[in-house]
């Protein structure tokens, strides 16, 4: 048992709201450098233009933060929250928690969406969400008690540093003989040496007694809350039901949710079996179509890549029905038991292992040119005990072995690390050194454009080869699809407000399989209404999976199959079913569109937001290389004879590379214009006065920050 | 004979995943099917013979994480 203690710094008894239609209508302020506790109405006007969620985050930290303020300054605020319909029981996907922060990667706004059940026990015990504050010099513990209606800041000592430990160990302090009635926030030692912390939130899974996790991975926000010297933080709440929610029309919400939950659960095992293998389906899919990173985004293709897919984890992973909240039929969250690490703290020991999903797998298997499911898992286990994100270390990693191979860097500047594509000592090495802030592994951790500016200044690597082949935007790390034949997916990674992150469009097979948007206005217009309408589910507590991870066996009747308006339709129905408030299926992306211009005009307030920052690495565009070139010589060749109507014959490589480069280079500018015009912007990217006026967020800051923008 | 999602359905010799989807009803646009539990791709479907008693399942889209 480990030796910690907690001391009291402050506390407040509050009484607890009766939540009302999915609100608990207050939101509850941490100071942890004073330390302060506040509790702060929620305005109608709040619910009216932001709904909950991201948007309630983003509101709050707006009013947080000023245009200085930088990712380690004590008025940058972690927020949490979640939605009015976070916690529903009976609706797939219902439990997610939201949270934003200014980034250490981006310097600008960073939002993320993480299952576990600490949204909704923070929203049942009377906060529909959670600013924490300020910045302590000791490490504290945030205890947010909804059973006994309190709130109070611990200064810790003697808790573990890993995330496992830490949680189950603050799990068994606060559970009073209710394990299930508890959700830990926490990170790791990996947050506090590098860029790329994750938060770790979590549940108790009654079945196998332990603690689970998912993460807030993006952007590091585990960083944020480590420099802040907050250890965790804990939700208390008992029992869960539909009434939770305190629903407007209850009937309406049992029948609709019944009728979803029927549906994931008759199509699931017939459509991706995501009960059975999660997201690891999509491994084989990928590879099949030339979409699975492989060796740092240069292919999408390898032949090994049946030995990291859903037919060897579906034998991996512990059987169970494991949803990360309570009655979601999803139940894509499964885990490896009884694994045994081979190397660092760990080794010998049997764990268990939450993962790994399809991001985890591509980017620290097939990215590293790794296909060893087991390599894999163990990647994942220290990425998650360290509060590191496994899509930016593996992408970051993978950056890392390239230059490895290309010269730019070599052993005498990785201290001895032979990181060439493949070497999984190599990889793992690098994981505990970032961990430790030690060796090669501190300069890893400060993100692929951290490293490139230090492979530059100090190693003399070529920055323009660099800057071609470091899959970053915005300062962060590409999740794991490749890119290169799908131009509209091209614009979903680099115009997404945060950065390369695909929840806010994923649109490789409808534009590269399918071919339904083959003009840039049929582009633009999904790059309208896909990151709208995914941006909704942050607002509402929700996960995106249920909406088109499990597809109607009617819906290719539909008139837009895409959007598999049925799904849409019920979640009208589910918004007017919770809040009282009724919605038309279209009436969800004007409210998500609020926000969506609210971040964007935000990132411009702090500097970004513009054109120039929406800007990608030509790897995810094209070929860099003629090695990438001669392995796709027939698809390039007929592109730049057939698209683009030149002349090849007796034409170079270098030279092919060099044309086709400047034609999708001009292609991707061309997309940009659309998409601006599309999304009411200026041609350099800035939403138009008339814009956040049609969305009803003109506020005078807002206006002002627009004026300043030109 | 064979099972398309769940349902009895009439097999030829050498039948290819793109004869079959030629055969239904309604427009459609698989890129991948599930054929006794593995994985059939788009790329695939001219050359892929589908066996006798096979068990598919059509996966109506792929949407990504």
């Amino acid at each position: 048992m480990t030796e910690f203690n907690l001391k009291e710094l402050k506390a407040l008894n509050y009484e607890r709201p009766e939540i009302e239609r999915g609100y608990a209508n207050q939101t509850l302020y941490v100071n942890i450098g004073e330390p302060d506790i506040a509790v702060k109405p929620v305005t109608e006007q709040m619910k009216e233009i932001f709904i909950g969620g991201k948007g309630f985050d983003l509101w709050l930290l707006w009013q947080a933060v000023t245009p200085s303020t930088r990712w380690n300054d004590p008025e940058n605020t972690v927020c949490i929250a979640s939605g009015p319909m976070g916690g529903t029981p009976s609706y797939p996907g219902s439990g997610k928690s939201i949270v934003a922060a200014i980034s250490p990667a981006t310097g600008s706004v960073m939002d993320s969406n993480v299952g576990g059940y600490f949204g909704p026990y923070l929203k049942f015990s009377g906060f529909d969400a959670l600013e924490i504050q300020g910045k302590s010099d000791q490490d504290v513990v945030v205890l947010v008690d909804g059973v006994d209606q309190c709130i109070k800041v611990f200064a810790a000592t003697g808790l573990p540093e890993d995330a496992y430990a830490l949680s189950e160990t603050l799990t068994d302090q606060f559970a009073d003989g209710n394990p299930r009635g508890i959700s830990v926030v926490s990170t790791g030692q990996g947050a506090v040496h590098t860029v790329m912390g994750c938060l770790n939130f979590t549940w108790f899974d009654s079945k196998r007694k332990r603690v689970r996790y998912k993460q807030a991975g993006r952007g590091g926000l585990g960083t944020v809350f480590a420099d802040k010297g907050i250890k965790a933080i804990v939700a208390r709440w008992g029992s869960v039901s539909l009434d939770s929610n305190k629903p407007a029309d209850k009937e309406t919400l049992r029948s609709v949710g019944k009728a979803y939950s029927k549906e994931i659960v008759g199509l699931d095992p017939k459509q991706n079996q995501m009960s059975k293998v999660g997201t690891t389906h999509l491994v084989p899919i990928m590879n099949d179509f030339d979409l699975l990173p492989t060796h740092n985004f240069k292919f999408g293709q390898h032949p090994h890549a049946g030995l990291i897919g859903k037919d060897v984890y579906k034998d991996i992973f512990d059987p169970g029905f494991d949803g990360c909240w309570m009655g979601c039929t999803v139940a894509c969250s499964h885990g490896v038991k009884d694994f045994v690490p081979l190397t660092g703290d760990y080794a010998g020991q049997k764990v268990f292992v939450d993962g790994p999903e399809y991001e985890t797998i591509a980017g620290c298997g097939s990215n590293l040119g790794v296909f060893d499911p087991y390599f894999i898992v163990e990647m994942n286990f220290y990425c998650d005990a360290y509060g590191l994100d496994t899509i930016a270390v593996g992408t970051g990693i993978a950056f890392v072995m390239e230059c490895f191979e290309m010269g730019l860097i070599n052993e005498s500047h990785t201290n001895g690390l032979d990181l060439n594509f493949g070497n999984r000592l190599g990889a793992l090495t690098l994981v505990h050194q970032m961990a430790r802030g030690e060796g090669f592994g501190k300069i890893v951790g400060q993100g692929i454009r951290g490293m490139k500016k230090v492979f530059a200044e100090a190693f003399g690597a070529d920055p323009v080869v660099m800057q071609d082949i470091g899959m970053e935007s915005k300062g962060l790390e590409f999740s794991e699809y490749m890119t290169k034949e799908s131009l509209a997916q091209q614009g979903g990674y680099g115009m997404a407000l945060k950065g390369p992150q695909h929840d806010e469009a994923w649109l490789i097979f409808l534009d590269m399989v399918h071919n339904y948007m083959p003009s840039f206005e049929e582009k633009a217009e999904a790059l309208h209404w896909f990151p709208n309408f995914r941006t909704w589910f942050s607002l509402c507590g929700l996960c995106k999976l249920p909406w088109n991870d499990i597809v109607p066996a009617d819906n290719q009747e539909e008139k837009e199959p895409a959007k598999v308006m049925k799904h849409i339709r019920w979640y009208a129905q589910y918004f007017a079913a919770v809040t009282g408030r009724k919605v038309a299926p279209e009436d969800l992306i004007t409210m998500s569109e609020a926000v969506y211009n609210f971040q964007r005009i935000f990132n411009l307030r702090l500097g970004f937001g513009r054109r120039e920052h929406d800007t990608i690495p030509y790897r995810a565009m094209g070929p860099v290389t003629v090695e990438e070139y001669e392995s796709r010589q027939e698809r390039y060749d007929g592109q730049l004879k057939e698209k683009y109507k030149v002349d090849i014959e007796g034409r170079s490589s270098e030279e092919k590379v060099g044309l086709l480069r400047q034609f999708r280079e001009e292609q991707y500018v061309k997309l940009q214009d659309a998409v601006y015009h599309r999304r009411g912007w200026s041609n350099d990217g800035v939403p138009t006065p008339e814009t956040a006026k049609r969305l009803k967020i003109d506020f005078p800051e807002v206006l002002e920050v627009l004026e300043a923008s030109g | 004979m064979i099972t398309l999602n769940g349902e009895g359905y009439s097999w030829e010799e050498g039948m290819t995943v793109t004869e079959l989807l030629n055969g239904l009803e309604g427009d459609h646009d698989y890129a991948v099917i599930r054929v006794n539990g593995k994985y059939v791709s788009k790329p695939h479907f001219d050359e892929y013979q589908i066996p006798d008693k096979a068990e598919i399942y059509l996966i109506p889209m792929v949407v990504g994480g």
